[in-house]
């Protein structure tokens, strides 16, 4: 079995990853795949700390219905985002987020 | 019962044509007769709680209910006995004007709310009915409202009543703090009469809340200070000073001194207006407030003295000012304020009779001048109305010789005035001799009275000397002064060429004659038993004989105050005659101190200059003090707010690049804030804290 620090780790280089994306991509898709990312972080802590919960197993089954709910949430989420990029080229063009500061005044 | 009758008069009005409300007020007259005619029967309150307006925590509930008392009655029959007959003469007098609906409105829900107020159960109802024949009296001066002159007097008369009126909620405030219960004056009135209704109203002892009298019976010689107040250890100088800001509101109700100013110009509404509010009901209401408060109002007798003062001075300073007057309808108004200043007078005396004494005396002496008076002055302002009407002028240096044109009116307004001066057998005499004998016994009873029984005294005088100048100069003599105006009297309704003056019609006269027979009549009507049951503490008599009832009594004071008013009346209607009768105009002479007099008293004593000036520099200056405030104070600190937030947010608004990266960069720094925090803070915080 995996240890479970490691899995934490390799959590911790997936959210640096997703935020060092966020912070450096100007492509909005790009943008989106590193929420996406950072997102999948957190259901991997999800199971991980479900499955080495110690206790009652109902809480191992818990952490898995949370990350499957999170699951659906990020397919939503995902979903908005397309659309907004799908929107913002239709307008602009182009889906460089450095092109849609109309919220500056 | 009372509420039905009323609500009906409610609908009525919205109808708008004058018929129906003659209709209505005919009904309502009947009803009031009903009344009074039960009372008559058997002088008992009759009392019902209509609805429970709202309550308090401590447990007071403030109903809306009717109560009819004796005196109440009595008001009754005054308020829809004139109120009838100045419709019926609206009919005519009114019949030329615009916005005859708005009219009929405003007076049916002016007696509406006057019916009301008369019958209401406590005080809280009482000056919620006060406000509302006020605010009818605003309306109804201002009637000519495209007139500036008559929307002034509205402003005037609504702004000055407003000073007292504010005074009689201080005064309700304290005698609700000094009984902590409801005040009913009415049980407090009629002793020995059980109050029905008593439980009624929440389960509270609500009609005889606080008052309960240690002898049912009101002729046996007893303290009148209800037990009740005594055990619940009322202040009596706290009582006392609710005592005067009661009184505060009757003055300025009733236009006494130093509240008096809106009245005269209160003339500027429809006479018939002035005859019906400003002369019979509405102004007597004060009068009525302190007859059914009278009994509080004895608690401290500096209260009865000062109501004495006010109304004895107010008697004799109101008829100065009338005796200059050139306007017909502003003599009428001063002597009303005069007249009033009688019953206030009355009032205070029989309460200060109370007060020494220690018998208590009803303000029967007050109602009965106040019922008496209601009806000769509606007939003296009904009366001037058909002058006015005819001849298109209110001055009464431009009439004259009317006599010959118009004999019923002239016939009518002479008995008005012998009414009113006091003259037997008219009416006036005994209701001003009544009172005149209590104010002579409450000197009797303290010194400081005397001044004022004095000025009383005068202002009889003065009473006849100013109206019979009126009657002179509008109807004697030969020659008709006035030139046909070229344009109408704006303050007169329906006016005619006054090339041919004539007498209106039957419509008009009609109610003048059946007001100067009552005017003759309600001075003997004490003579019944069943009236006299209606006004505690009058001393109805003749020369000096007092009817009690079931003989007479003579005493010799009675008889010589009789003597030296009478003879003070006729001393007054002489020298009318010398000086305005028979055609004549008095000229005054052109040097010494009767001009400078009678600039002083043409200009009213300059009260309402000083009013004037005193509300441009005083409470103008008070005015730009709370506007320098506001602008620079209360508008400074907000502008300065604005500053400081202006000024962080255009440094702010730089944060706001629009980019969305930067934006997450702030979300990511946030995030690495928060995590340092529970890291590396919150381990040691809970160290501190000693928490887990």
């Amino acid at each position: 079995m995996i240890p479970f620090d490691d899995i934490l780790a390799g959590s911790g280089i997936l959210f640096a990853v997703g935020t060092f994306g966020v912070l450096t991509r100007r492509n909005f898709i790009l943008l989106l795949i590193s929420v996406e990312i950072i997102m999948n972080t957190a259901i991997l802590n999800f199971i991980a700390f479900s499955a080495y919960a110690p206790g009652p197993s109902i809480l191992g089954v818990t952490g898995q219905a949370v990350a499957v709910v999170l699951v659906g949430l990020a397919a939503t989420e995902v979903a908005v985002g397309l659309a907004i990029v799908l929107a913002l080229n239709r307008v602009r063009g182009s889906v460089d987020v450095a092109k849609a500061m109309d919220l500056k005044l | 019962m009372a509420f039905v009758l009323i609500g009906l008069l409610g609908t009525r009005l919205k109808n708008g044509g004058g018929l129906w409300a003659v209709v209505a007020e005919g009904l309502a007259l009947v009803w009031g007769l009903y009344v009074a005619l039960s009372e008559m029967g058997a002088p008992l309150p009759y009392h019902d709680v209509s609805f429970v307006w709202f309550g308090l925590p401590n447990g007071t509930n403030f109903a809306m209910g009717t109560l009819v008392s004796p005196l109440g009655a009595l008001m009754l029959l005054v308020v829809n006995g004139v109120g009838l007959l100045v419709v019926v003469y609206s009919l005519e007098y009114m019949g030329h004007e615009e916005g005859l609906p708005r009219y009929y409105a405003e007076l049916m829900l002016f007696l509406t709310a006057m019916n009301a107020l008369v019958l209401a159960d406590n005080y809280l109802e009482f000056v919620l009915f006060w406000e509302l024949v006020g605010v009818c009296s605003y309306l109804l001066i201002g009637f000519f409202w495209k007139k500036p002159e008559a929307a002034a007097a509205a402003k005037k008369a609504f702004l000055v009543t407003r000073v007292g009126d504010v005074m009689f909620f201080i005064g309700i405030f304290v005698f609700f703090t000094a009984f902590a219960g409801v005040v009913d004056p009415h049980a407090v009135l009629y002793p020995g009469t059980s109050c029905p209704g008593a439980s009624v109203g929440g389960g509270l002892p609500w009609a005889c809340a606080g008052f309960t009298f240690t002898t049912p019976n009101a002729n046996s010689a007893t303290t009148f200070l209800p037990a009740g107040i005594v055990a619940q250890n009322a202040n009596p100088w706290l009582m006392g000073f609710g005592g005067v800001m009661i009184l505060g509101g009757a003055v300025g109700k009733s236009a006494q001194f130093p509240l008096h100013p809106w009245l005269p110009d209160a003339m500027e509404g429809p006479t018939t207006v002035s005859a019906l509010i400003h002369a019979a009901t509405m102004v007597a209401a004060g009068i009525y407030l302190l007859a059914i408060t009278a009994i509080f109002l004895g608690f401290t007798e500096i209260t009865s003295l000062i109501i004495l003062a006010i109304g004895g001075f107010t008697s004799f300073f109101a008829g100065t000012m009338g005796v200059v007057a050139p306007d017909i309808k502003r003599v009428i108004a001063y002597s009303t304020i005069s007249q009033l200043g009688y019953m206030a007078m009355a009032v205070g005396a029989s309460s200060l009779v109370s007060d020494v004494s220690g018998t208590f005396v009803g303000p029967g002496a007050a109602m009965f001048h106040l019922f008496t008076h209601a009806f000769f002055k509606a007939l003296l302002f009904l009366a001037a109305g058909s002058v006015i009407h005819v001849v298109g002028t209110q001055d009464l240096f431009k009439m004259g010789g009317l006599r010959k044109y118009m004999p019923v009116t002239a016939t009518t307004m002479l008995v008005g005035a012998l009414a009113l001066s006091g003259i037997p057998p008219f009416s006036g005499f005994f209701s001003k001799d009544d009172l005149l004998g209590l104010t002579y016994a409450a000197a009797q009873a303290d010194a400081v009275a005397w001044p004022f029984f004095a000025l009383a005294l005068l202002a009889v005088f003065l009473t006849a000397l100013y109206i019979f100048r009126l009657v002179f100069l509008a109807f004697s003599g030969d020659r008709y002064r006035g030139a046909p105006p070229s344009a109408p009297h704006p303050g007169a309704a329906g006016t005619h060429p006054p090339t041919d003056p004539h007498e209106p019609s039957w419509i008009m006269r009609g109610p003048l004659v059946i007001l100067a027979a009552l005017s003759v009549a309600a001075g003997f009507l004490p003579l019944l038993p069943a009236f006299r049951g209606l006004l505690p503490g009058l001393s109805w008599g003749l020369f000096g004989f007092t009817y009690t009832g079931s003989g007479w009594i003579f005493s010799t004071p009675d008889l010589v105050i009789s003597a030296i008013s009478l003879g003070l009346a006729l001393l007054g209607l002489t020298t009318a005659w010398r000086l305005w009768g028979n055609g004549r105009v008095y000229a005054l002479p052109a040097a010494g101190p009767l001009p400078r007099i009678h600039g002083v008293l043409l200009h009213r004593y300059y009260i309402d200059d000083a009013y004037d000036a005193f509300g441009r520099s005083v409470i103008l200056g008070i005015a730009r003090g709370f506007a320098w405030i506001d602008r620079y104070v209360i508008d400074g600190t907000i502008h300065g707010f604005e500053e400081v937030f202006s000024g962080i947010s255009t440094r702010g608004r730089k944060l706001q690049t629009g980019l969305v990266s930067n934006y997450a960069s702030w979300v990511i720094l946030g995030l690495v804030v928060l995590v340092a925090f529970f890291l590396f803070v919150v381990p040691h915080l809970s160290g501190i804290l000693g928490g887990g």
